[in-house]
């Protein structure tokens, strides 16, 4: 269990490492290499089974992400993807999912 | 596109463990088949034979060792960085499990039977009388050679997001869509009636597709996975390749009835007797001919179009073939070989091979690229590798069949775009990490790189519009767009958005056969 926990954190160690300024780019890289895997950009999938974040209200997504992040909300997956990120992250892809239409 | 060697271990590298507990994923019923469930989601990439595809082989041999636990986190979320998506909510928790086990169980399969009789019975018609559609197209365009055709694959590779969608590469619009079961890898365009289309897919279905009216007419079951397709000159025939099973099959363009089925084997440079993958298949406006590259054997096959389909064979071309273009007037052709990183030239006429050339790593060449610079005709192959970190894409002179230059590119590559009226090849880098982002263009003349674009997502197969004004690029995976650039000043003018594009084919392709050559040059 902890290799598994220690793999995923480095994983999101190696993205914050490349994210140098506080800044919509380093939420576009992150979504990009990440979040985009299940949520898509500007759409999710079709075919795929998660809510959409391309346009949603910004304070909306914050909460969100840091509720999984203290386990509030619960979710396997997005409490441990939410586990690695750090409040500049999280400020990051917030706000640069809020301001891509959808 | 089709690495069935080369990307295996990348794959396994981005595996994302997380941590799943059991109970919360969606209970949906265990008591799925598991073959008929592996059918359903992941043949149509890692093989409907378990020996891999456009995707590494699942089976007992190569799943040996691993973490039953890795795998399911792996197939829950996805791979990132490739085309692997999350099954998470797709498939339950039982589900994912029994497929594990089912993986590391099952040996790969045999070849399985995929014979004309099975081929006849899956022929779909979709608009019986053909002589009721429109003569003219549904919609304005000054010319059909601006349709360019975009293989979106959708996220899964099926579903509702698998379609082939076509666009005016003038206006940067989309004309129409015709969906598709799994996902499109290739699109063919007829070179002597230009209402017709043909679309395969990862699972070999070949659909017939009326361009005026947007439409499949018809579509036929070929195989089970294979992306090889070609058309004759006259427009008449098709011939098509698969993957599983080993065979390959020509096609009356017209009403995709199977003519003659043609089973691929024969002895490798090696001398070993093998069964074989199909690799390109090209159709050439030098001749009545079809040529087939064979993956494993290293043969390369010219199939005459007439009384019974007379084979020559042309022996020892290569290790691993793949993919192949053609130069001056379509007598030559240009084959890359995998495993022993050269090009081979080869003389259709005489039908026997010209030279070996040297390439970089792994040679990839996608469509090619010829183009005239300074007197000389210049052919431009891409290459998949990354060996010892040294990227290059291999320019050859194809007068005189000599290497030109190995132009270091910053990845592996695997398709180059080129045309007579844009200054630059571009290609796009493949290797897996943010350069995948990325394209590449080389000037035609100095050879060099000169500029570099971040496209986004995982952007491939590089396309210009018939006109050369307009550069396409596929910002592929999760990027889910396509991204036009004016092709002298490199500033993006629109985005068409679409699940998961790959391969881009403009019409304009059938006039001057391979990309970077000019009309007048054909004539
Ligand atoms: C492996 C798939 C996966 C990845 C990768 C992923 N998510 Fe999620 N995400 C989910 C699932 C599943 C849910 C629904 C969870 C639930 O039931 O609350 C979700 C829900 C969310 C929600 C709540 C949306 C709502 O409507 O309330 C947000 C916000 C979110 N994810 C953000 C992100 C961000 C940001 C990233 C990248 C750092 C990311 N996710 C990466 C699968 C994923």
């Amino acid at each position: 269990m902890k290799i598994l926990a220690y793999t995923m954190a480095a994983l999101l160690l190696s993205l914050s490492a490349n994210s140098y300024a506080a800044s919509a780019f380093a939420g576009k890289y992150k979504a990009a290499a990440v979040c985009s895997q299940c949520h898509g950009i500007r759409a999710t999938s079709s075919e795929a089974p998660f809510p959409p974040l391309a346009g949603r209200d910004e304070l909306y997504l914050e909460k969100a992400l840091k509720q999984y992040r203290n386990k509030t909300r619960r979710s396997d997956v997005m409490n441990n993807i939410a586990a690695g990120l750090s409040d500049r992250d999280i400020n990051n892809i917030a706000e640069y999912y809020s301001r891509l239409k959808p | 596109m089709t690495i069935k060697t080369t990307i295996n271990k990348s794959l396994l590298a981005a595996t994302i463990p997380l941590l799943l507990s059991s109970g919360s994923v969606l209970a949906k019923s265990g008591s799925h088949d598991m073959h008929k469930l592996y059918e359903e989601n992941c043949a149509s990439c890692h093989g409907s034979d378990h020996g891999g595809y456009l995707a590494p082989a699942l089976n007992s041999e190569t799943l040996k060792g691993r973490s039953p636990t890795a795998l399911r986190s792996l197939i829950m979320t996805g791979s990132f960085e490739t085309l692997m998506p999350p099954f998470f909510g797709r498939l339950s928790d039982t589900e994912i499990r029994g497929l594990v086990k089912h993986l590391q169980s099952t040996p790969k399969l045999a070849n399985p039977a995929w014979n004309i009789k099975e081929m006849k019975k899956s022929l779909k018609i979709y608009v019986r009388d053909e002589s009721k559609l429109p003569a003219k197209p549904d919609f304005k365009i000054d010319s059909m050679d601006d349709v360019i055709g975009v293989a979106a694959r959708g996220k899964y590779g099926r579903g509702q997001g698998s379609e082939a969608v076509f666009i005016n590469s003038k206006a940067h619009k989309v004309i129409g869509k015709v969906a598709t079961d799994t996902a499109a890898h290739i699109i063919e365009f007829n070179p002597a009636n230009e209402r017709w289309a043909y679309v395969k897919t990862d699972t070999a279905e070949v659909y017939k597709v009326d361009l005026y009216t947007m439409q499949a007419v018809r579509s036929i079951k070929t195989g089970l996975n294979g992306p090889a397709i070609g058309i004759s000159r006259d427009g008449k025939y098709l011939m098509v390749g698969s993957f599983v099973p080993h065979n390959a099959v020509i096609l009356d363009a017209d009403t995709l009835e199977p003519l003659k089925q043609f089973e691929l084997e024969g002895i490798d440079p090696d001398g070993k007797m093998v069964s074989s993958d199909s690799g390109m298949i090209i159709g050439t406006p030098y001749a009545d001919i079809f040529a087939i590259a064979l993956e494993n054997a290293g043969q390369v096959w010219i199939i005459d179009l007439k009384d019974g389909f007379p084979v020559t064979k042309i022996k020892n071309v290569g290790r691993h073939l793949h993919d192949a273009f053609l130069s001056h007037k379509g007598k030559k052709l240009m084959v890359a070989s995998y495993d022993d990183s050269i090009v081979i030239a080869i003389d259709l006429e005489t039908r026997k091979i010209i030279k070996k050339l040297p390439a970089g790593c792994v040679p990839h060449v996608g469509g090619g690229s010829v183009v005239k610079v300074d007197g000389r005709t210049l052919g431009f192959g891409t290459n998949f590798g990354t060996c010892d970190d040294n990227t290059v894409v291999s320019v050859w002179d194809l007068d005189t069949m000599e290497l030109v230059k190995q132009v270091p590119v910053s990845g592996g590559t695997e398709s180059p775009a080129a045309h007579a009226n844009a200054p630059y090849v571009a290609v796009d880098i493949i290797t897996k990490d943010r350069r995948a982002r990325t394209i590449q263009l080389i000037d035609k003349k100095s050879l060099e790189v000169v500029k570099t674009l971040d496209v986004g997502g995982h952007a491939y197969f590089p396309e210009y519009s018939a006109d050369g004004k307009y550069l396409y690029v596929s910002a592929g995976y999760t990027g889910d767009e396509v991204v036009v650039y004016d092709s002298k000043t490199l500033k993006k003018v629109a985005s068409i958005q679409m699940e998961s594009p790959a391969g881009i084919f403009s019409r304009g392709r059938v006039k001057y056969m391979t990309r970077g050559l000019s009309p007048d040059e054909m004539e």
